[in-house]
């Protein structure tokens, strides 16, 4: 059993190192060939589409990444207590008018009413560009609502303005707790239209480790490192040495394969066990040149360190014929800013919007450079954007807020503002006037938290529309609630 | 055949702790001192090494001796009652030296530390303790805040390790106070509204959403209480915006005051954490106490004492609706809001099951969260103590479901938890007596070389990525095919860390533990304790090793390493693996074995 299992693993592998190897495949054309015929038979017309989860952890202060810059920007600049200035106004959160970045975009598209944060010039070339969408005012909502709607409890998602459950609603897609994700969900469905050349590579890759986004019925992320494969110490990599690390080696793989009363001593072999399969089938392949970049990607920046991974596999599952459907998460955190939002340093807003800036140039630019730009739809999720007014030097949880969804296919240069709810409709109304304790803002409460306008719903049936699941019945299975929006705004739009 | 065996043999312990449930937590100290064995004796020094294992760092067979000597009851007593091994002084003293010496300091002054603690330290249920509540009243140097602040940070170790067995408003009060907790959470300096600004809402909502109540009701035996069978929220945004409130106006306690009345000419909020105590020490709170609510010098005073409605007129609505009242001085609105935190029904359930997460299981029955809770309701004393953690942390572990044997291979089969990646390394450290360096010119022992734990276990001492911990109390996982048991979807915290990836680099990193350091070996390192092996060498040193031999030497490493319960299956394994390991030294084979061990599913777990 076990020496079959390896026996198959080293045959792939040496498959692997083959075809990734030039000159081998150049010599022998047909071992590619080989390689698909191998596994099942990949949808002829399929093509290839990945969608890249950029999650911002924390809470991203989303209303100072794009900023009003006409005749709102008053009421933005009162709101947020005023422009910050380390020494008139160190509790301020307004952005300085002159400092943001203007924007032209799409034709009739209303952009130049915006600017963008200071911080993140190479996106707002990518906006102009019409590469990258702007979608607001977004977050978790059961149906749509208005603020007289919320004071009921059911109208509302539970435990609003919470880390742990809003990011956990963003990931399931739903406003009720799920033991899936959306994007695992939409895996699982794909699997049977667009299946995956090769199944012991799984279509959801994680390179920040567990999340809930990826799991689905019979879809398990693989959970890579941004800095690669490494080898196991003291054994094989991978199976069939000799010696005592041979011996070593056996041993291990014994035990991985057995049986166990305890539930969990059995849960943890599988994922040990998963690590040596996938160690031994994407190794060769990772080192080799279908799985390295010439891109340049900025260092000291984690997102971009994963982001380079991302784009590694991309290239190598296209290059091997390992997918046609892939769905990444990589992870960015540090948002949390109830203090220090503007104070100078390495860990405010402008030094992570500037990260996340040039990571999503980097990657925009790798996609590029191995031709894979219109199949691939990168899009942010945050679990709630912050509060307007100040805390004297940072912002308070919020919930609706704002997303990027940048690729090739995206129509871009655009702000998607309109879900269907014509109260709560548009760029939002910044205005705080308190009466009584109470925001007279009919989208706001007192510090600036808004309603959404758009459901998490609407914006992630979006992309798994792209990715393929257009079924109707499909896609109210893994988004329950969307049948409580409107019908013509149940996509967005922002990818056609 | 292997699952026969071991069922044989548990049956055969369970027969004798059967026996000792009756007195589970009934502690008869008459026969203690004398030599009659204790009525609540572990049976076998599996059956200590298996208590010890959920109470310790790792079981040692000092600690398996002792226990076995004394009891359950007593050994818990001597533990409670032993003193703290602090950190901070000592990382006081080796920051000194090595500042004096132009060395850098940081974390991993911290971090050896604290290894050496797990290691070595006798108050091991107090330091066990202190890790689980550290994973509850989450602070970390993963936060830009609080990430040069090495010693701050070690005296908040020694402050969840002083209060381990205290009552939990103690601890609460003690938490709250502290300059680390401070400044992570941005109660630190927070203030009352002013035109523009109002107060930071960070540590309102999150005492309240980790450190006491959580989100929805509960009862004793932390089943959400429904309504119309929903469950209830305990508070919403408008409790978070008024409790907001209440934690305003603190700052480091050698903050300059100025020159008092009438004037107060030179106070500075935002001064102080020049002296150590200043930096560490609780923090003052610029409330009514030390500044005039108006006039002159009132600018000072920075604590809230409005109520709702922004006026003194009015009291602050809380936590369940309660009050406190409008113009009380800084210290009473804190005490008061403590008070109603610690007072409500859900403390009681939501912290005992977390700490039964943290040393037994993973999915406590409820009956077993409601025992633990009682416990916490009433210690049982004549004083009826609410909140006692020394009371709590007894009635955890010598209730039945912690005693009892997992047996039953469908009944029980979900039983126990995956040991936490750090804990695992410390009990393979205690299980073979791992020999501490020397301490270095600057008197620090060096335990983790350069070990980077969050990136490689996931877990580091005080390091967690957010306030939300390594994992969450609720992850849960679908687990599924091959195996024996169908489907299900299990509470597996420690699983949230552990995957492809993590289960390599955790290997790595025993390996280095083991085979990259052991005595006698040449060049060893100098940056983290040595293995002997001669316990497991000496069966085959001998020129005669033959199949006993190796058999001896396996079951050596089974009763130190998986306190007897390694399965047939892996025995095994392990004695292929070993006797055909032609050419290896006896030394390689030593390590090689508690290697293999480590990476074990067997080990990973604990049942």
């Amino acid at each position: 059993m076990i020496n079959d299992r390896n026996g198959r693993r080293d045959f792939l592998r040496h498959l692997a190192v083959l075809a990734a190897s030039g000159g081998a495949a150049a010599l022998v054309p047909q071992l590619r060939m080989i390689g698909s015929a191998l596994a099942q038979t990949p949808s002829a017309s399929s093509g290839y589409k990945a969608l890249v989860c950029v999650y911002l952890s924390g809470g991203n202060d989303a209303w100072n990444m794009l900023v009003p810059s006409d005749a709102r920007y008053p009421t933005y600049a009162a709101s947020r207590s005023g422009v910050y200035n380390t020494t008139s106004n160190p509790g301020g959160l307004a952005l300085d008018k002159t400092q943001l970045l203007s924007l032209t975009g799409a034709t009739g598209s209303g952009s130049s009413n915006y600017g963008m944060h200071p911080s993140m010039p190479e996106l707002r070339t990518l906006y102009n560009a019409q590469k990258l969408a702007f979608v607001a005012n977004i977050g978790t909502l059961v149906k749509p609502i208005t603020k007289t709607d919320y004071a009921t409890t059911a109208n509302r998602p539970p435990q609003l303005f919470s880390h742990s459950d809003q990011e956990n609603l963003w990931h399931v897609g739903t406003a009720q707790d799920n033991t899936s994700g959306w994007g695992g969900s939409s895996a699982s469905i794909l699997k049977s239209t667009f299946p995956n050349a090769n199944t012991t590579l799984s279509p959801c890759i994680s390179i920040s480790g567990s999340n809930k986004f990826e799991v689905g019925p019979g879809t398990i992320p693989y959970q890579m490192s941004s800095g690669g494969l490494s080898n196991l110490s003291g054994v094989c990599n991978p199976s069939g040495c000799s010696g005592s690390s041979g011996q070593r080696d056996v041993a291990l793989n014994m035990m991985l394969a057995d049986t166990y009363q305890s539930t969990l001593a059995g849960g943890y072999a599988q994922v040990m066990q998963r690590g040596r399969d996938l160690f031994a089938f994407l190794n060769g392949g990772l080192a080799g040149p279908d799985g390295t970049l010439t891109t340049t990607f900025p260092t000291g920046n984690s997102l971009a360190d994963q982001l380079k991974m991302v784009a590694r596999m991309i290239k190598l599952s296209r290059a091997q014929n390992y997918a046609t459907r892939q769905i990444f998460y990589v992870r960015f955190g540090g948002f949390d800013l109830h203090a220090g939002l503007m104070s100078a340093g390495n860990s405010n807003h402008a030094a992570l919007l500037g990260k996340v800036s040039q990571a999503l140039n980097a990657f925009w630019n790798a996609l590029g450079d191995i031709g894979a730009q219109s199949e691939v739809t990168a899009f942010t999720m945050s679990e709630f954007a912050r509060t307007l007014s100040s805390n004297g030097s940072g912002s308070d949880h919020g919930w609706g807020s704002l997303q990027m969804v940048m690729g090739g296919a995206v129509q871009g240069g655009k702000l998607y503002a309109d879900g269907g709810n014509p109260a709560v409709t548009g760029f939002p109304d910044q205005t705080i006037n308190l009466v009584n304790g109470n925001n007279t803002n009919p989208v706001a409460f007192a510090r600036g938290q808004f309603i959404p306008g758009i459901g998490v719903e609407q914006y992630a049936a979006t992309l798994a529309n792209w990715m393929g699941v257009t079924d109707t019945s499909a896609q109210n299975a893994i988004f329950p609630n969307l049948v409580n929006f409107n019908p013509a705004f149940r996509k967005l739009g922002f990818l056609g | 055949m292997r699952m026969s065996r071991v069922m044989l043999r548990l049956v055969v312990l369970g027969c004798a702790v059967g026996a000792g449930l009756v007195h589970a937590r009934v502690y008869d100290h008459l026969f203690a001192n004398s030599f009659e064995v204790p009525s609540d004796a572990p049976a076998t020094d599996a059956e200590a090494a298996r208590f010890l294992t959920q109470a310790t760092f790792g079981p040692t067979k000092t600690d398996i001796a002792r226990l076995r000597a004394i009891g359950y009851g007593e050994w818990i007593d001597e533990q409670l009652g032993m003193p703290v091994t602090p950190a901070r002084p000592f990382v006081e003293q080796v920051i000194a030296a090595r500042t004096a010496a132009a060395q850098n300091v940081g974390q991993t002054q911290r971090y050896d530390r604290w290894f050496w603690t797990a290691a070595y330290a006798p108050d091991q249920l107090r330091q066990r303790m202190a890790w689980a509540l550290s994973q509850i009243f989450v602070v970390s140097d993963q936060s830009s805040s609080i990430s040069q602040d090495v010693i701050p940070m070690s005296e908040y170790w020694d402050l969840l390790a002083r209060d381990a067995f205290a009552l939990y408003r103690s601890l609460l009060g003690d938490v709250t106070y502290s300059p680390t907790m401070g400044k992570f959470l941005n109660n630190f300096r927070n203030q009352k509204p002013s035109a523009t600004t109002q107060p930071d809402e960070n540590y309102a909502r999150e005492v309240m959403q980790l450190f006491s109540v959580g989100l929805i009701k509960r009862y004793l035996d932390f089943s959400p209480v429904l309504n119309a069978g929903n469950p209830i929220p305990t508070y919403d945004q408008t409790t978070i915006t008024h409790t907001a409130k209440v934690f305003t106006g603190f700052t480091y306690a050698d903050a300059t005051l100025g020159s008092g009345m009438p004037s107060y000419s030179g106070a500075n909020f935002y001064s102080g954490g020049l002296t150590s105590l200043g930096s560490y020490g609780p923090m003052a709170c610029w409330g009514t106490e030390l500044f005039p609510a108006t006039g002159t010098g009132s600018s000072n005073m920075r604590h809230d004492i409005t109520g709702d409605d922004g006026t003194t007129a009015t009291s602050k609505t809380v936590l369940g609706g309660l009050t406190i009242a409008p113009n009380q001085t800084c210290a009473q609105d804190i005490s008061d809001e403590l008070d109603i935190i610690a007072g409500h029904m859900n403390v009681a359930p939501f912290i005992s099951r977390q700490l039964i997460e943290r040393f037994v299981t993973s999915n406590p029955s409820p009956a077993y969260i409601g025992r633990v809770a009682a416990a916490f309701e009433d210690n049982g004393t004549p004083q009826h103590e609410r909140g006692d953690l020394g009371a709590v942390i007894k009635a955890l572990l010598t209730d039945p479901e912690a005693r009892m044997l997992p047996i039953d291979p469908v009944e029980n089969a979900n039983y126990g938890k995956l040991r936490e990646p750090i804990l695992r390394l410390t009990a393979m450290w205690r299980a073979w007596g791992a020999q501490a360096q020397p301490p270095n010119a600057y008197g620090e022992i060096k335990m983790v070389g350069s070990t980077n734990f969050l990136n490689s276990y996931g877990q580091n001492p005080l390091s967690s990525p957010t306030v939300f911990n390594f994992y969450l109390p609720d992850y849960q996982q679908l687990f599924g095919q091959p195996g024996p048991n169908a489907p299900v979807q299990l509470y597996a915290p420690e699983f949230q860390i552990t995957n492809e990836t993590t289960t390599y680099t955790v290997a790595n990193s025993f390996y280095s533990f083991s085979a990259g350091a052991w005595v006698g070996m040449t060049n060893p390192p100098i940056d983290r304790p040595l293995l002997p092996l001669s316990a497991l060498t000496s069966y085959i040193s001998g020129a005669s090793a033959g199949t006993a031999a190796y058999a001896a030497m396996i079951e050596e490493a089974n009763q130190r390493m998986l306190y007897g319960t390694m399965s047939g299956s892996l025995r095994a394994t392990l004695t292929n693996a070993i006797q055909f390991m032609s050419g290896a030294s006896a030394s390689e084979k030593a390590w090689s074995l508690i290697y293999l061990i480590a990476l074990s599913p067997e080990f990973a777990v604990q049942r």
